[in-house]
């Protein structure tokens, strides 16, 4: 069955027509080419496709797509801000490496903005049980938990 | 890619309404974090999903000594609620370690228990916590202990047009205490053995011991006869080594891709004991 659906994605109000039987995941990269977010392993463990609904990080290659209605979206390209200017969760993962191939770094990152946007100071402790959910088969990790210890002092800092 | 139709009933009976109008066609779906891989997977054949997230009358929290628990409470919720923590921590414990952030964000009780995986996390500190789960349908309403819930692996006591609507547990006991384990490869795996106990203490003595294991049978395992051995006794060391070696008799576990038979036979034995021990603690505490 077929539906238009309403939502806001990163910011903006958009219409799509979609199927009963699509994720979220394949409407952001088809419909809306948005191709940021990734489809690792379709089973909601490698949280590659992780993005935020409503503030909270979800694996959309699971997410009914129908069950976006009304609600607001935030994919890896809602984080860039007036002329391509990086979130500063961004910019930290770009100053302490902890980008290699970039496969998981979308999810990577919308899952650091969770953590941080609800704990602005997350212990080690914090941070491993935040990025749980996100595999990485390049960095071993450590370079990522340096770019979020990063990321929490460049927001604090904002504050 | 399966296609299948997408309902979002606003109410109960218009999710019944629509299940009878789909034959034996359709599944109901709660956070589907399960469902949805089976589905595409073919493991579960569905040509149209019932949601239950738009059915606002399925998400509460009561805690007043005992805790009602409507089905679709996202974990989310209750690992950050702090009174049902303090009030139940085997049950906090269990879903605050159940997958990652993600799927916890949308994952339910309720699911979870109906996916009936033997493993599931919610299901041992339900059954040591003495758990009634109420089933809902078109024919009305019934209320079933945890205990006869589980009848094998993916398989449970309800009919297709029924609904899990609410997870009841008794207030605890005062000198009493509960514990959840849970062990996997990786933080987010599902569990190689999971396990909880629940303890009434008088004293020196524990006066009431539930005990229940996951993983390790066709079912989530209340372990009666290893209860027996610790009512009415001092919690010794030597008693607990006698009670594991129980319990390691008292499990089936297969060998799978997450661990041996073998292993998970001996790892059954350690966290039970490794549960009664902190469930005593806490039972200290009190």
């Amino acid at each position: 069955m077929k539906r238009v659906i309403k939502f806001i994605l990163n910011g903006n109000t958009v219409s799509a027509e979609v199927e009963s039987h699509k994720m979220l995941l394949e409407v952001l990269r088809d419909t809306f080419e948005l191709t940021g977010t990734k489809e690792g392993c379709g089973q909601g463990e490698c949280g590659a496709c992780t993005v935020l609904i409503d503030g909270v990080s979800i694996n959309s290659c699971l997410y009914p797509v129908f069950e976006v209605e009304g609600k607001s979206v935030t994919t890896i390209e809602g984080l860039v801000g007036e002329g391509g200017k990086l979130h500063p969760i961004q910019e930290a993962f770009v100053a302490r490496g902890g980008i290699q191939c970039g496969f998981c770094s979308p999810g990577m990152i919308l899952s650091a903005k969770a953590l941080l946007d609800e704990n602005r100071a997350p212990s080690d402790e914090d941070i491993k049980r935040g990025i749980s959910g996100n595999l990485c088969r390049c960095t071993g990790y450590v370079q990522i938990m340096d770019s979020i210890r990063d990321a929490a002092s460049r927001l604090s800092g904002q504050d | 890619m399966k296609k299948f139709a997408y309902y979002q009933p606003k109410s109960l009976k218009e999710a019944y309404g629509l299940m009878e109008k789909q034959g034996g066609n359709a599944k109901y779906i709660a956070g589907g974090t399960d469902i949805i891989w089976r589905v595409k997977q073919g493991m579960t054949e569905a040509g149209a999903l019932i949601s239950l997230r738009g059915i606002e009358e399925l998400a509460y929290i009561r805690l007043n000594g005992d805790l009602a628990l409507g089905s679709m409470v996202p974990f989310r919720t209750i690992e950050r609620d702090s009174s049902l923590a303090k009030a139940y921590p085997s049950l906090s414990e269990a879903v605050s370690l159940l997958a990652n952030p993600q799927v916890r964000n949308v994952a339910t009780v309720g699911g979870n228990l109906c996916n009936a995986a033997p493993s599931a996390d919610c299901a041992p500190p339900l059954i040591v916590l003495d758990a009634i789960l109420t089933l809902e349908g078109p024919g009305g309403k019934r209320e079933v202990p945890i205990g006869d819930f589980f009848k094998g692996p993916g398989k449970m006591c309800m009919e297709n047009t029924e609904v899990l609507t609410q997870i009841r547990l008794p207030k605890m006991a005062g000198n009493s205490g509960t514990s959840f384990l849970k062990k996997g490869r990786v933080s987010q795996d599902i569990a190689i053995v999971n396990a909880a106990a629940f303890l009434v203490m008088e004293g020196n003595l524990c006066r009431k011991c539930r005990l229940a294991v996951g993983a390790v049978a066709p079912v989530p395992l209340r372990l009666r006869d290893v209860e027996g051995m610790l009512e009415n006794q001092e919690i010794s060391t030597e008693l607990l080594d006698r009670v594991a070696e129980k319990v390691e008799q008292a499990v089936s576990p297969i060998t799978d891709v997450r661990s041996t038979a073998e292993y998970r036979r001996v790892l059954s034995g350690v966290l039970v004991k490794k549960a009664i021990r902190e469930a005593h603690q806490r039972a200290g505490q009190q």
